[in-house]
């Protein structure tokens, strides 16, 4: 009795042990909302690529990353437009979102004005996306919007979203949301590699080096391939600096003999 | 009537010339530099890979170079077999092998400069048996500079085996060593890096250690290469520039 006692009491602690060890993290989404600078594009406008596009390759299996960003598009069109719904919708306890917008919100050029979005109405349209993703238990990262590049004549990398920046900073702060200050981080990429070799980062071909673009390309906004790798691995840099619970579902490799 | 008749014979005439161009493959027979990378291997890149986008829809790239191969290997996994019991007529075979084949201390990839030089003309003669065209390749350079910054040869006696084959075959050929030699040049000694699988640690979760890598291309280095390779092919004048892919030019 007292021997049988003691399997049954060695199978009870075998059967939790498998469980600690079966319990697998749940599945989550990393839902993706922003501008062209973070959109996926198809090869035809290769080497055109936005950050979100090798940010997917940084998570593992428990990990769905799904880009939503579109070109050209505010806070304001991405909600108009019927695309922030959906997300609010299908949005589980768990997920990520993150939120970049700003280059096309602070547009104020006349022909831009079917996206412009004054500062107030950027901030609340900022706090709608974190509410609603607060109340789906889903976690909202504020995002500032990657900086685009212009040195002044002393090589100095300028500010080009100070206002909106500092705005999704306030939300942020506000809300009490981890904010991914990429404006600064790029800023800084930008000044290390200077006025002349930031430009491999960007859209900027001679004419004739890609069948793409036979004109050539002169673009100090949207990355190719590498620029967008490379912005890609500064917000990574920030989940892990951040802690987010993200950082723990990055990708491993294989140990190596 | 003579209307009718001008308008139907220039129809006729029209339909030939928008007659469709020939479907055609490009194989690549190479190693590391040109081939395709797992996901797990990113940001490594061959320069096979973005090589695909330059081409319209009657070109398939068809890339089976592979991690590691010589042209001994190529031959002996049957990776070369498989090239030619796809091509056909009117394909183009992509020739780049050298810098497995130079490493004598890896036996199983090294192939004596006898070996080498044999290997290349075999590649060549059995393309032209199947009408195909060769283009053969000095091996895409590796990036080592001296200590004034003046980037060295890094393929010396298995690019010059290769130029001699190029010469006693006459078969189209682009020195993408000193092509790509030049391009590093450029860069100089600090910036080359950027063409590199250059990581530092913690910099992308699959080199969680980093990397310092003077031979496998990022993604940039790939498609510059690329870029310099689809330059030097519109040079060769070879029947390929008029299937590079035409875009409007945007304003």
């Amino acid at each position: 009795m007292r021997y049988n006692r003691s399997i049954s009491l060695v199978t009870l602690g075998i059967i939790l042990l498998s469980f600690v060890f079966a319990e697998k993290k749940k599945k989550i989404k990393v839902w993706m909302i922003g501008d062209s600078t973070m959109a996926s594009y198809e090869a035809s406008r290769a080497p055109l690529a936005g950050w979100g596009m090798p940010f997917v390759y940084f998570f593992d299996s428990t990990v769905t990353v799904d880009n939503r960003a579109r070109g050209g598009r505010s806070t304001r069109t991405f909600i108009s437009e019927g695309r922030w719904q959906p997300i609010a919708d299908s949005m589980q306890e768990g997920d990520y979102v993150l939120i970049q917008f700003g280059h096309n919100d602070e547009a104020k050029e006349e022909r831009y004005k079917d996206r412009y979005t004054p500062v107030p109405d950027y901030k609340t349209n900022l706090i709608r996306f974190i509410t609603e993703t607060k109340n789906k238990k889903a976690n909202p990262v504020i995002i500032t919007p990657v900086t685009r590049m212009r040195f002044d004549k002393n090589g100095i990398q300028q500010e080009t979203h100070k206002e909106y920046t500092a705005a999704a900073w306030e939300v942020g702060k506000e809300y009490n949301i981890p904010v991914i200050d990429l404006d600064t981080k790029s800023r800084e990429l930008l000044q290390q590699l200077g006025p002349d070799y930031s430009k491999l980062l960007f859209m900027q071909l001679d004419s004739m080096a890609h069948p793409n673009y036979p004109a050539g390309q002169k673009d100090n906004t949207h990355f190719n391939d590498y620029g967008a790798r490379i912005i890609a691995q500064l917000v990574l840099a920030e989940i892990k600096e951040l802690q987010l619970e993200l950082a723990e579902r990055i990708v491993k490799p294989p140990v190596k003999k | 009537m003579k209307n009718t008749i001008l308008f139907f014979g220039s129809i006729f005439l029209l339909s030939f010339a928008m007659v469709e161009k020939k479907k055609i493959k490009i194989f690549l027979a190479g190693d590391s530099t040109i081939a395709i990378k797992d996901t797990k291997a990113f940001p490594e890149t061959g320069w096979g890979m973005p090589f695909v986008q330059f081409w319209d829809s009657t070109v398939t790239v068809v890339n089976k170079a592979k991690n590691g191969r010589s042209t001994k290997t190529f031959l002996s996994e049957g990776l070369w077999k498989s090239i030619m019991d796809e091509a056909k007529e009117g394909d183009y075979v992509i020739i780049q092998f050298g810098h497995n084949d130079e490493s004598v201390e890896k036996k199983e990839r090294y192939s004596t400069p006898d070996t080498f030089k044999m290997n290349l003309n075999r590649f060549i003669k059995e393309t032209r048996e199947k009408k195909a065209t060769p283009i053969l390749f000095t091996p895409v350079s590796r990036r080592k500079f001296d200590k004034d910054g003046k980037a060295v040869a890094t393929h010396e006696q298995y690019s010059a085996l290769v130029r001699e084959v190029a010469k006693e075959t006459g078969v189209l050929f682009i020195d993408l060593d000193e092509k790509s030699k030049a391009l590093y040049q450029q860069f100089g000694p600090e910036h080359s890096k950027l063409l590199f699988l250059q990581l530092q640690p913690g910099e992308h979760p699959n080199y969680p250690e980093g990397k310092n890598d003077n031979t496998h291309f990022n993604e940039l280095g790939a498609r510059m290469i690329a870029q310099i390779v689809l330059k030097e092919l519109r040079n060769l004048d070879c029947g390929l520039t008029e299937r590079i892919i035409v875009r409007e030019v945007k304003k």
